[in-house]
């Protein structure tokens, strides 16, 4: 099979204010004038190869890298050292939240995220409305509300929605299932796999380690930005588990 | 992925737009009323303060309305990166598409403000000649320098979170600071240098030559102003260059 995604020692950090310097003020208090960033290392030496038709689970501690980790590979943020190389059209990722923008309703919010998710024409855009919404189970009414006046579970709904009707060749998803209801995880979870058995690439991120078996055959187990484990989702279950022992 | 590029860029300026005449009964009216009230406050108070100035509505007005074009854009850029948190971290788009598409958004409101202003400076005796034209090269020059300050202070801002405050204080300072409502020879002699360090005094000479002179803009504020927006811009790019990597994890 060949690679769709490469990643060769590659390690990101993020600019951090030092001292918890987050405004002027606290900048001239504190004085710190030589450097007011200092470098934080999120991820280091990341060896990964994917193969098209995998499906990855990544399984971590909180804050161990994995949402940096799908965020270098949706190419949002650059590697420091190391080489990226992806051979696959990338979809927009799947965090909670993410790309919705609360003022406005959810009609407008999907047209926002089809737009961004491709180039397509209008009488296909018409349709993929319709399979989204009709995905989403909201209501006409739901979607014409502005976005902050729904649940949580709603918000996933409409992201989950938006991204899962526009066929991805690669799919990413960071902890979104959690708050959806029984019945609209179980929709998705069947989504996920007819969209793998399509040919398409997922990385998943949860801390549900069974969720990860469930879907994935391969899991990775990350911890404090090291890559710790790679190897089929039951071991890496297991590596994941004892982590907490 | 190039020709959706520009198909995201229409999309965003779409949005900004949206929102940002989303809950209002009156709409893109609120922005022509903010000009049209301080005008009615200038033309009524200072209308015989500076008997200097001939056609003092037509001086004030054409000042004011690309004040509010810079004051608008640049506030509105300070917050581009941290209003858009949400989609700088969930697509890869370049993150100079926000503050782009958000001026873009001003521009648009600005040059539709400009129509119903332009027929009111008509009446104040606008001269409707061809020099006019010069209007493109200005209002581009000056979009530019917007963009650039605009830049500054958003990318700061993602770091400092007072950089907001700090430049909602300082601007209507610059409003006074700049010979909007009051003719620049006004200014006593030892503190002229206030008034020609203004990047904005050089633009409102300019605008003025095109809109109350009728004239073409003189060559040696256009060089002035080529100038400052060249600079300003550069600065923008090596501080935006040097710190937008760490906006993620500060966003």
């Amino acid at each position: 099979m060949e690679s769709v995604i490469k990643l060769h020692n590659v390690s990101v950090s993020y600019l951090q204010s030092r001292k918890g310097i987050h405004s002027i003020k606290d900048f001239i208090l504190k004085a710190s004038f030589i450097a007011p960033f200092q470098k934080h290392r999120v991820l280091h030496h990341i060896d990964l190869d994917i193969k098209k038709g995998d499906s990855v689970g990544i399984l971590g501690p909180n804050g161990s890298g994995k949402s940096t980790l799908l965020r270098t590979i949706a190419g949002i943020i650059h590697p420091e050292e190391g080489t990226l190389q992806t051979h696959v059209r990338i979809s927009p990722l799947l965090a909670l939240g993410a790309g919705i923008e609360l003022e406005l309703s959810g009609y407008e919010n999907m047209r926002i995220a089809l737009a961004l998710s491709g180039n397509y024409s209008k009488a296909t855009r018409t349709e993929m409305m319709e399979k989204v919404s009709d995905f989403a189970e909201l209501t006409n009414e739901q979607l014409r509300m502005p976005t902050k006046m729904y649940s949580t579970g709603m918000l996933a709904r409409l992201s989950f929605s938006s991204v899962m009707t526009a066929n991805p060749e690669l799919l990413m998803i960071d902890e979104v299932l959690a708050v959806g209801d029984r019945g609209f995880q179980k929709k998705c979870m069947n989504r996920i796999h007819e969209i793998i058995e399509n040919g398409a690439t997922l990385l998943f991120v949860s801390h549900s380690p069974g969720e990860v078996e469930e879907i994935c055959k391969r899991g990775i187990c990350l911890k404090d930005g090291k890559k710790i484990f790679d190897g089929t989702s039951t071991k890496a279950a297991v590596v994941y588990n004892k982590l907490f022992d | 992925m190039l020709g959706n590029r520009k198909y995201i860029i229409f999309f965003l300026i779409y949005k900004n737009l949206q929102l940002k005449y989303k809950h209002s009964a009156l709409g893109f009216l609120w922005s022509l009323l903010h000009p049209f009230l301080y005008l009615l406050i200038f033309l009524t108070i200072f209308s015989h303060a500076f008997p200097s100035i001939q056609n003092y509505p037509l001086y004030v007005l054409s000042g004011l309305v690309f004040w509010i074009y810079f004051s608008g854009g640049t506030s509105a850029l300070c917050l581009v990166f941290i209003k858009n948190a949400f989609l700088i971290k969930s697509f890869n788009i370049p993150k100079t598409f926000y503050p782009l598409t958000e001026l873009g958004g001003e521009l648009i409101s600005f040059l539709l403000g400009l129509i119903p202003f332009m027929v009111i400076m008509y009446f104040m005796g606008l001269h409707i000649t061809l020099n006019l034209l010069y209007l493109i090269p200005v209002i581009l020059l000056f979009s530019i320098f917007i963009f650039s300050v605009g830049l500054i202070l958003g990318s700061l801002n993602v770091f400092f979170r007072d950089v907001g405050i700090l430049w909602n204080t300082i601007n209507p300072a610059m409003f006074y600071l700049s010979p909007i409502a009051y003719p620049a020879n006004m200014v006593p002699e030892r503190f002229k240098f206030i008034v020609q360090y203004n990047p904005l005094y050089h633009f409102l000479k300019i605008i003025r030559n095109v809109f109350y002179d009728g004239t073409a803009p003189s060559l040696h504020y256009m060089v002035n102003c080529f100038v400052i927006t060249t600079v300003t811009a550069l600065i923008a790019f090596l501080i935006y260059r040097k710190i937008r990597n760490g906006f993620i994890s500060n966003l």
